[in-house]
Formats: structure tokens, sequence, C-alpha cells
């Protein structure tokens, strides 16, 4: 099949069973620390309690309001809406810029003028204009989404081979055509890229979102937590959004190597 | 005035021959000339904002946004007054000051480990676990463990900085070394140096620009953490400003806040940019953005 003969490589034991040593080290040290009362509870809970705390969660709405999977659904459902509307506005418009002088053009400073704005800075302006219900988080996190995605758009459009532009114009092909056909193709893998990016921007935003102005989701467990001095709720609101995240990170992982199964190197 | 046509990037490794061609000046090119769209973008934004803020338009009358010229007016009555016992330049070096503080502890302690962990793979296996299992929490969830460990002090907001660049420097450094190309590793070899001449004067230097543009990630990052810490406790700081701006229900200070984020978040990163132009200067760059 290639051209190199593969070589079996032996990994060495060591190289299986240290990552499993120090991941058991690392639970068990914290264990150890919160236990003996080094750390004292009030700042940080012990693991086996933060387990405890997730499977009682799952089944009692005490004391913030809502059970553990409701806060998930509240928060996933949030980061998707403004996910997906900053996705639909953010690649056509960084595709766009990428080959249309005049798109970019007309887009460029306003971009450059929203773009070092952290996205958490739009909070109070959101609260003042949507209150601190469902739309309000969606801006957040559309805004926060955005960037990367019109960023990685443009850059992928901008590294299209020159020479395959040129070649395409000597055949004829209009501009829109060239559009179409080559810069979206070779833009593909930045664009998906910029799933990634964006879906991790919008994630960060969406706690963000939710320790300022919320009635619910994993950020306003995580801010309860701390207003009710629970580290452990504060440590598995941490954890949950932590996995909810590297899930769905997952999950894109998976579509875009099935979409992308020839370009990708 | 042909724009179009020396922007050309010469992106892949082929040189873009350049020309120039002379137009005539006609309505058509005037209209798609770089600048004027610009400037005619710009002039439809701020139009619009004022538009929109005079109209009241975006709910709560005019208490929902600030007009452009009351923006400017707020951050002069910043500078002149004191809010909090600073002026706006003292919030502004508070902030910066955190920034700083805690982008630069991260990198010295992410660079230095992400190089180590991706030239050793003991190392590497040890490390990259504990990594994998923090990365995909948000900075800003950290928050309110920061605040439970160390107060609503400045320690807890050098904490969060900590916490959100040491990730991106750690993993751009490590993958930097290890997407280094073996070619020029077998060239050292081939010139007879060691594993020290390869790791000198290859892995170092190729992996340069992996490493600032993991700082350039880290410091956007830093500001959105420390805007964060500051928005939920702080005494000073533009986050305060911020804050105050809403709880006055002043949407100018508010705007006035982000303006300056904004122009502050711009400065340093302009600050890295330059640094990497210094360090690296054979990093092909990629027109724009």
């Amino acid at each position: 099949m290639s051209a190199y003969q593969e070589i079996n490589v032996q990994t060495p034991f060591a190289l299986k069973v240290l990552p499993v040593v120090s991941v058991t080290v690392f639970f068990a040290f914290w264990q150890f620390v919160v236990t003996t009362g080094i750390v004292p509870e009030t700042m940080l809970a012990a693991p086996t309690t933060v387990i405890k705390l997730f499977f009682v969660k799952l089944f009692e709405a005490d004391p913030d309001g809502a059970l553990l999977q409701e806060h998930a659904w509240v928060s996933i459902q949030e980061a998707f809406s403004g996910y997906f509307l900053s996705l639909l506005v953010g690649l056509p418009l960084g595709l766009a810029m990428g080959w249309f002088n005049v798109a970019e053009g007309l887009a460029r400073p306003i971009f450059e003028i929203v773009r070092p704005i952290p996205p958490v800075a739009w909070i109070p302006l959101t609260i003042f204009w949507f209150g601190i219900g469902l739309p309000g988080k969606i801006f957040i996190i559309w805004i926060g989404g955005l960037v990367p995605c019109v960023i990685n758009a443009y850059v992928g459009v901008k590294m299209t081979n020159p020479t395959l532009i040129q070649m395409a114009r000597t055949y004829g092909a209009s501009d829109w055509q060239i559009f179409r056909q080559l810069c979206i193709p070779s833009a593909l893998p930045m664009v998906f890229g910029a799933l990634q990016i964006a879906l991790a921007c919008c994630w960060t935003n969406l706690v963000a979102a939710e320790l300022l102005a919320a009635d619910s989701g994993l950020g306003f467990m995580i801010t309860m937590g701390r207003r009710l001095a629970l580290p452990e709720m504060v440590v598995l609101g941490m954890f949950m959004v932590g996995l909810t995240g590297a899930v769905i990170g997952l999950a894109i992982d998976q579509v875009e190597k099935r979409l992308l199964a020839g370009i990708r190197r | 005035m042909s724009e179009k046509n020396c922007q050309q990037p010469s992106v892949a490794n082929e040189t873009v021959g350049q020309f120039t061609d002379r137009r005539p000046l006609t309505l058509r090119v005037v209209l798609t000339n770089r600048w004027f769209l610009h400037g005619v973008s710009l002039t439809v934004f701020f139009l619009t904002w004022d538009f929109l803020a005079k109209s009241g338009i975006l709910g709560g009358g005019s208490s929902a946004l600030a007009r452009p010229l009351e923006v400017l007016s707020q951050l002069d009555y910043l500078i002149d007054n004191q809010l909090a016992e600073l002026s706006l330049w003292g919030h502004l070096w508070a902030s910066t000051q955190r920034v700083l503080l805690g982008f630069t502890l991260a990198a010295l302690m992410a660079v230095p480990l992400g190089l180590f962990m991706a030239l050793n793979r003991y190392v590497n296996a040890i490390v990259k676990p504990l990594f994998d299992l923090l990365k995909p929490m948000p900075p800003i969830s950290w928050i309110s463990i920061s605040i439970l460990w160390f107060g609503i002090g400045e320690g807890s907001k050098v904490f969060i900085i900590i916490v959100g660049t040491f990730v991106p420097c750690l993993l751009n450094a490590y993958n930097g070394v290890r997407l280094v190309e073996p070619e020029l590793y077998d060239v050292v070899r081939m010139l007879g140096g060691n594993r020290r001449d390869e790791i000198l004067h290859v892995c170092f230097p190729a992996s340069f620009p992996a490493i600032f543009a993991g700082l350039q990630i880290s410091l956007s990052i830093a500001w959105t953490c420390v805007l964060a810490a500051e928005l939920v406790s702080a005494r000073s700081g533009l986050g305060y400003i911020i804050v105050q701006g809403m709880n006055l229900s002043q949407p100018a200070m508010v705007m006035g806040g982000m303006v300056v984020i904004a122009a502050a978040a711009f400065g340093t990163t302009m600050l890295v940019s330059a640094l990497e132009r210094k360090l690296c200067p054979w990093k092909r760059k990629i027109a724009g953005l």
C-alpha cells in the first residue's frame, strides 16, 4: 500500500502504565489532602463527596432549584442555539470576505472593531437589551462563536492555492464559479477547525453568561455552589461543564472525520 | 490604483508574479476601492449606532444604548474624575497588571513544560492525561472555586488567568515541537549534529511560530478571564467600570469600558506580534487577520 514498510515499534511498558498512574495519583492526592484536613472542607470537596453529590443531584432539586440533568439541558440548549447561529452567520461571512473584495471592504472594519472586545464584556449590555432570559445568553454565545468562525473561513479561502485559481481563470471560470467550486472546498478543513474552536468559545462564554445572569444552567449551579459555600457543588458543576463540552467536541470530531475523509491528511 | 492586483498573497511556496496595470479611473474602480468601502462601512456603522441610540428602539428607552459621542465624553469624564479612588488610567493599569502577571507566570511555566513534554515521552505520559482532564473545563468555571480559595483579592484573578492561559501555551509548544518537519532533523544529523544540536538548532527555532500562536491565543483568553473575574467581584479594573455602569444603569460607562478593554487587548496583541516578528522573522505570514 505505501512505499514505506511499517515497522512495529514496541511501546515500553512504562509508557502504557504512566498515564493511568498519574491520573490515579492525582485523584488519590486530592482525596488525601481533603480527608486529612490539610485543605479545609469549606474550600475543596473530596472526589468521593463530588461523586456522591452527582448521584444525589440526579434526583433532588434542592438546594439550587433544579435537577442536574435539567441544568445541563438548559445549558446545552443555550450553547447550541448560539453556536448554530454563529456558524450560520460567521462561516458565509468569512468565506465571502476571503474572496470578494467588496465584502471584505465592507465587513472588515466593523469586524476589527468587534474582534478585540472579549465576549464577556457584552454581558451587561445584553442584560440591558434582553434581560436575563434566553435571548441574551444566545446573543453572547453568538458573538463569542462568531469571531473564530469568520477568521477560520477567511484564512481558509485565502490559503487556496493561487496556482489553481490562475488555472481556473485560464479555463474561463467566473469569479463565482471559482469561489464555489475551488475556494469553498479548499477552505473546508479550516472551516471544520472553526467548528471546534467556536464550540470551545461558545462553551466558555456560556459559563460566563450564566455566572452573571441566570436562574438555571450549569454555570448557575457553580455560582449557587459558591454562594451556598458548597465546594462539592462547584466542583461538580465544573466537571459537568468539562464533560459535556468534551462529549460535544468528540461528536463534532466524528462528524468531521466522516465528512472530510479524503481531504484532511 | 489597482489594489486588487497588488494584494495577491504568496501563500504557497510558488512565487506569485505581481503586476500592476493602469486602469482608467472609472466609477466602478472608485466604488470597489478598499479604502472607500472601509469608509462607507464605518460611516454606516456609526450612523446606525447613533440612530439606534437616539431613537431608543432597542428596548429600555435611552438607557439601553449610548450614543458614540456620549461614550467619548464619558471616557473623558472618567479620566478626569475618580471612580472608586482610581481614574480611568488607574483602572486600566489594574487590569493590565493582572493580565501581564498571570500571562507571564503561565507562559514561563507552560512553554518549557510543553517543550519538555514533546522531547521526552515519559514526561509526556505523566503530564498529558492530567491536562486532557483539565482542558475541557472553561477557565471561567474556575472563578467560583478560586474565589473560595483566594478570596476576592488579586490572587484569585491572577489564578484564573494562569488557569486559562496555561493550557493553550502548553499545547502549542508541545504541538510546535511535534510537528517539526522530520527532514530538518535529517539535515542536522547528516551534518554530524548530536541530540543537543537537534534540540537547540531545530526544535526550538522551528517551534517558535507555534509557541507565539499559543501566546496570542492565551493573551486574548487572559483578557476574557480577567474581565469575567472583575465582573464577578472586584474593586478596581476595567471590568469594575463595566459593572458599575451596569449597576448605575449607565450604558455610556459600560460601552466606554468595552472600548478601553478592546483597545488594551489590541495593544497587547500588537506587542506580542512585534516580539514575534523580532524573534522569528522567517515565519510566513498569511495575509490579513
